[in-house]
């Protein structure tokens, strides 16, 4: 059985991460990268520029190791599902803020420091919303928490839930508005000083994380592998397809603001908004 | 013999804490010294719950003061080294030597 | 498993102040922190061990942030050794260490480890809402007086004038010039050399 949830979770990462390539056209150069010659810079972190994206990777995979794939199995069954996943968002924004410090370049360093800028706050609102979809299922638990959604999926139970959550999916991918390390008006932060195989490898682990993060909001908002005639990791892989597609349609719709005025919006709004959905969700659980 | 071995990690963090903590002229390092000594603590205290208090829910509580202890270090040093630095735009604690203005 | 992470926490801890760079230091305690989470995970203590994991993460983060803020070299990838009463802190560092594990060898530890199968989580919840509500909601209030406080700290505007009202910046040398920004620049020049006084 564990072999083949590992077989499940690798395999999910890895179609997911080619799904969402195609999705994001941006990303299809992919293959055009390997050939180029690799940049140098003074003085690197050698470990950490030759490693960051293999932990975002990494981190990726155990994002969606916690994800139930059926009803009461997932790879790892913990108590604390959710809290497993806070820790690997919170990781994510060290390994962004690592992958740019570690070139020791200007641009890669401002990419770095505007994200670890943004990314800590957006852990408040991140783990608001998941405490809220805990709540009704009096358990820290994806699984149960999956159980809980029978009736009525957490989406519909708590509406503030997802629009959040996927503020924090396009921060987690650096995508669109919330990317404050990779964009462009700082010639492509983080990764400017990377070429060849080493920038698609960074690519590919954004491209993972968005299929590790909306696997987690299909499970926690969207019922996971709950649905009717079709087998659980069906309806799973449907959820999570859809929500990556919204994801990255959202990514390519909305403009970016400057990062002071969305560091004002996260604090102002957002947070003052994930903990009114929490007192919600808290009083309408008692 | 799990919880002498996690003792003696602990006693070790907290000693080089110590050491880091005292030896450290910058701000910034010292607090990283006495995050190393609560880290020592924590380890102790989640020790001692695991192997010898037979699941008492209050070992855990305690744990769970250790991180609240921690959270509250961390936020309180650093309001401080920000006061100190607009005060004196200093970083080190050689150049704070006076209380006075 | 336990003893390689007990070893590696404490290997990272030391390398905190070994390193070269603050942003090394701060994620080697980061590294620190985690392995003694992942203890805490082996010692069936999966909340807390977890809980360590994502609070340590934000807090090295924050640490990493205000570096930026205070350091002279922000990237950090320069050679730096900075201790004072070097001796004397070694000396305390290893004296802790030798009094503690003696103690800890020298005394009978009990032994009456966690049941198996027992909801150790729930159990947490349960004392924090229950029991100890009061221990609970005192750290809560604490948490609550220390955001207020440290905004207060940290805040520029005062009852008395802004903060770095007359702010002079420490001797390089006793009784010598100033070292950095002076009170009449304003700030926002970078490295102002004051040579030739």
């Amino acid at each position: 059985m564990t072999a083949l949830l590992v077989l499940a979770v690798l395999a999910t990462l890895l179609g997911g991460t080619v799904l969402a390539a195609l999705m994001d056209r941006a990303a299809l150069p992919l293959a055009a990268l390997l050939t180029r010659q690799r940049v140098e810079t003074e003085a690197p972190d050698r470990m950490n520029r030759d490693l960051s994206s293999a932990w975002y990777l990494a981190l990726a995979a155990i994002g969606l190791s916690v994800v139930p794939f059926a009803p009461g199995l997932a790879l790892i069954d913990s108590p604390v599902g959710i809290v497993i996943w806070g820790s690997c968002e919170a990781l994510v924004v060290v390994t962004v803020f690592l992958h740019g410090w570690s070139p020791n370049a200007p641009f890669p360093l401002i990419g770095a420091y505007r994200y670890a800028a943004i990314g800590l706050p957006i852990m408040l609102p991140s783990m608001f919303v998941l405490i809220a979809a805990a709540l009704p299922a009096e358990s820290l638990s994806l699984i149960d928490i999956v159980e809980s959604q029978r009736e009525i999926w957490n989406v519909l139970r708590q509406p503030l839930g997802l629009p959040l959550f996927l503020v924090v999916a396009l921060a987690m991918t650096l995508r669109g508005p919330m990317d404050y390390a990779d964009a462009a008006d700082i010639a492509t932060g983080t990764s400017a000083e990377e070429s060849g195989a080493a920038r698609a490898l960074w690519q590919v682990a954004r491209l993972a994380m968005l299929v590790s993060i909306s696997a987690i909001a299909a499970t926690v908002f969207l019922g996971g592998p709950l649905g009717p005639v079709l087998p659980g990791p069906v309806w799973l892989w449907l959820k999570t397809a859809a929500l990556m597609a919204l994801t990255v349609w959202i990514g390519n719709r909305v403009a970016r603001t400057t990062p002071d005025r969305m560091l004002t919006i996260l604090w102002v709004v957002l947070l003052p908004l994930s903990f009114l959905g929490l007192i919600i969700a808290g009083v309408m659980a008692l | 013999m799990t919880l002498t071995i996690v003792l003696l990690a602990a006693a070790a963090l907290i000693g080089i804490g110590l050491y880091g903590a005292l030896s450290q002229q910058s701000f910034v390092m010292l607090m990283m010294g006495l995050e190393l000594m609560l880290n020592g603590a924590l380890l102790a205290v989640v020790g001692f719950w695991s192997q010898s208090l037979g699941g008492m829910p209050e070992g855990q509580l305690m744990a769970i003061i250790v991180m609240a202890v921690m959270a509250v270090e961390m936020a309180i040093g650093f309001a401080l080294i920000v006061a100190v630095y607009r005060k004196r735009q200093a970083d080190m604690t050689e150049s704070i030597g006076t209380l006075k203005q | 498993m336990i003893a390689l992470l007990a070893l590696f926490a404490v290997w990272t801890g030391w390398r905190v102040f070994r390193v070269d760079s603050m942003v090394r230091a701060s994620f080697a305690l980061m590294l620190s922190f985690v392995s003694v989470g992942a203890i805490g995970v082996l010692l069936s203590a999966p909340y807390i061990g977890v809980a360590t994991v994502f609070m340590m993460a934000v807090e090295m983060m924050v640490m990493a942030i205000f570096m930026v803020m205070f350091m002279m070299n922000p990237a950090g990838l320069n050679p730096m050794v900075m201790v004072h009463q070097h001796r004397l802190s070694i000396a305390a560092g290893v004296l802790a260490f030798v009094g503690l594990s003696a103690a800890i060898l020298l005394s009978p530890l009990p032994s009456d480890p966690v049941p198996e199968g027992s909801d150790v989580v729930a159990q947490l919840g349960h004392e924090l809402l229950g029991p100890s509500m009061l221990v609970f909601e005192t750290a809560g209030v604490t948490l609550l007086a220390t955001m207020v406080g440290a905004v207060i700290l940290s805040s520029r505007q005062g009852w008395f004038g802004a903060a770095d009202h007359g702010s002079r910046p420490p001797d390089l040398t006793a009784g010598g010039d100033p070292a950095g920004r002076q009170p009449g620049d304003g700030g926002g020049h970078g490295h102002h050399h004051h040579g030739g006084h």
